[in-house]
């Protein structure tokens, strides 16, 4: 394997806020190759986009990498200073497509003017040049190259999305970090958006960090991927196996919460519970108090992250993880779930 | 439809509009109360004398030739001749207008910049104790009474402290070195008396301005695209210029209206500092009956606002590309 493009290493992350700290993210790891497409999935407030937006230095003022590394192309970059932050990473290198996509452009400014203005900041680029480079941008995202100097509110919602993903490509970035991008657009336009962030693919060497709570999304859009709850990666691999193989709880759990088009009869799974605030140092699996197969140890100490089988990707942290595909088995046979064969009859991937 | 159109349009439609509210002021003057030549004559006048009165003014011919001698004075610029005074109105009404303007147009261009600013920092500091506790001075100013401002403002610095003077625009000496009105604008004891009418005026209305900015400046703030502008990492600087345009719309539009306001709230503050402008005047001229005054009065605030309005429209097309211009 060549060395990955994003390494975040043992990260924590905290806030600090009036009376007490808290600890959005806990002893997080995980890696983005070049040209790959990676999935972050998991609950609000897991701290997924907490996460995310530690690496693009887009924390609220008072949110911290308290600990551990966060290396791009093998560069540590979670100490960089605004200046040589923006100087030599942001959008050039790393660049965003930010959740509320449609809302995210200056209502009040030209988009050519737009893209020149942030242009301006991180290269030397004349206003002509960037004009030209979103023209040509416009035309890989399907919009017409003459509408570049309208105004935002001349776009519809798919033409402002689509819009955003061309700024977010304007300086040619290795990463894009999609944060929630499709959770406020109807499924229809969902799909169009998963087909241009999956044609970009073809067209360039990116690579994608896509952080959503819809894990179906997740499985149609990429390669490898990490679930988390309660600030904690939970688990991670390649989709193919964290689809067919799960084996923590959580992502077992999550998995049958979600219908499937193969199953319509089957039971949907229900996560009781609601996650722990967080405030004190996390010590202890965060899915400990809402997970069926839970033991003393859980509640104890902090599971480590561990390969499974000797395999490289697929890592969990979980004590029971060994066992956890026949405890799975049997808690699912009670509520009728037939066995996962899954991928290879690729039923639901349905490219029209 | 194209801008030039629009403004075209626009201006028919200002033009539209004072033609109706001069109509209106010709229909609400002769609604009022009371026989003119009475009034005119003063007391004790004969029938034939009145008759008289109303033979030379007009006032027996019929209405709808009134309407038409009234609105045909008004476009050849002549508003008629003051009772009081019996000077054209025009001329009598111009030193006492310069007077007002002269005091409210730097008075709410003031107000605006100082309660904009401060509208604008209150709302870059939301959820501090600055912020709680700062919405307080502008609001105990903007509601309470403007005269009882300037009583209390008097009391202090001119009764208790002696730095200024108590009323009027200007001293009797003054008054007698200079030679034609104007030139008093160029002294220091002009200066001196203007003072307290300018920060009455200031302060009741930093209000609205700073309020408004406020609340615009945390709505703009918390807009997703001001999160993007951020992460795209644009300066703070940058930033802080594309807030200030965006936050600053709604305040534009209250201007001209606020002016108006003011310019028809003068009564009372004029009164209080017995300041010599259209105040005062049409104070003293509704006391006296002294109608074609007062009816030009009103038509110039008249047409204050409505062109007021018109400049923040076409300003509008200029600054918020939003506006869209249809048909």
């Amino acid at each position: 394997m060549t060395e990955p493009l994003l390494e975040v290493e043992n990260v924590d992350i905290t806030y600090r806020m009036d009376s007490e700290d808290v600890h959005a993210v806990t002893n997080a790891s995980f890696e983005i190759g070049a040209n790959e497409y990676f999935g972050l999935v998991g609950e609000s407030g897991c701290g997924k986009s907490t996460l995310a937006k530690s690496v693009i230095k887009g924390l609220d003022s008072n949110g911290e990498v308290s600990a551990g590394t966060i290396r791009y192309k093998g560069r540590e970059i979670q100490d960089l200073s605004e200046k040589e932050y923006n100087k030599e990473i942001r959008w050039k290198e790393i660049s965003v497509i930010p959740q509320a996509a449609m809302n995210s452009l200056n209502p009040l400014a030209k988009l050519s003017d737009q893209a020149i203005e942030i242009a301006n900041v991180h290269t030397d680029w004349s206003a002509e040049k960037s004009v030209d480079r979103l023209k040509e941008l416009f035309d890989i995202v399907g919009l017409p190259e003459s509408r570049v100097t309208d105004y935002p509110h001349q776009f519809s919602g798919g033409m402002k999305q689509r819009a955003i993903i061309a700024m977010s490509l304007l300086l040619n970035p290795s990463l894009i970090i999609a944060d929630e991008p499709t959770t406020a657009l109807d499924v229809i336009m969902q799909d169009q958006f998963l087909k241009h962030i999956d044609g970009l693919r073809d067209e360039r060497d990116l690579a994608l960090l896509l952080i959503t709570h819809d894990i179906a999304v997740v499985f149609e859009t990429c390669d490898s991927m990490a679930v988390m709850h309660g600030g904690q990666i939970a688990e991670k691999g390649t989709t193919k196996e964290i689809f067919s193989t799960p084996r923590h709880p959580y992502t077992i759990l999550l998995q049958q919460s979600f219908p499937d088009a193969r199953h319509p009869d089957r039971e949907l799974e229900v996560i009781e519970g609601s996650p722990p605030a967080l405030r004190e140092e996390v010590d202890y699996c965060t899915f400990a108090s809402r997970c069926p197969w839970a033991e003393q140890e859980c509640q104890e100490s902090l599971p480590p992250i561990e390969s499974m089988n000797g395999n490289d990707s697929h890592a969990v942290s979980c004590f029971r993880s060994d066992e956890m595909e026949s405890l799975a088995s049997e808690h699912l046979n009670t509520i009728g779930r037939p066995q996962a064969n899954a991928i290879e009859n690729e039923g639901y991937e349905d490219d029209d | 439809m194209s801008k030039i159109k629009y403004y075209i349009r626009r201006l028919f439609v200002t033009v539209l509009l004072i033609f109706g509210v001069v109509s209106f002021l010709f229909i609400a003057f002769r609604l009022m109360p009371g026989d003119y030549a009475t009034t005119l004559a003063g007391g004790g006048a004969s029938s034939s004398e009145l008759e008289e009165i109303r033979e030379s003014w007009g006032l027996n011919e019929p209405l709808y030739m009134q309407y038409y001698h009234y609105m045909a004075n008004m476009v050849t610029g002549d508003p008629g001749t003051s009772h009081v005074s019996n000077e054209p109105v025009l001329s009598y009404v111009r030193a006492p207008l310069m007077n007002s303007l002269i005091l409210v147009i730097p008075a709410i261009l003031v107000a605006f910049t100082i309660g904009s600013i401060y509208g604008a920092l209150l709302g870059t500091k939301s959820g501090t104790a600055f912020e709680r506790y700062g919405i307080l001075p502008p609001t105990l100013a903007g509601t309470t009474p403007n005269f009882f401002i300037g009583i209390l403002l008097l009391l202090i610095f001119s009764s208790a402290l002696g730095w200024f003077p108590v009323g009027g625009m200007a001293g009797y000496e003054t008054y007698a070195e200079v030679e034609s009105h104007y030139e008093i604008y160029l002294t220091t004891d002009f200066w001196s008396h203007y003072v307290l009418p300018f920060t009455t005026i200031v302060l009741t209305f930093l209000y609205y301005p700073a309020l408004i900015m406020r609340g615009s400046v945390i709505d703009v703030k918390g807009q997703e695209y001001t999160y993007f502008q951020r992460i795209a990492g644009l300066p703070s600087k940058t930033r802080f210029k594309h807030l200030m345009k965006h936050s600053s719309l709604p305040v534009i539009t209250l201007l001209p209206a606020q002016t108006a306001t003011a310019i028809s709230g003068l009564v009372l503050i004029e009164t209080v500092f017995n300041w010599p402008g259209i105040g005062t005047l049409l104070f003293d001229s509704v006391l006296s009956r002294d109608t074609p005054v007062i009816q030009f009065l009103f038509i110039i605030v008249a047409i204050w606002i409505i062109f007021g309005n018109l400049i923040v429209d076409i300003f509008y097309t200029v600054i918020d590309p939003r506006i869209t211009i249809e048909d």
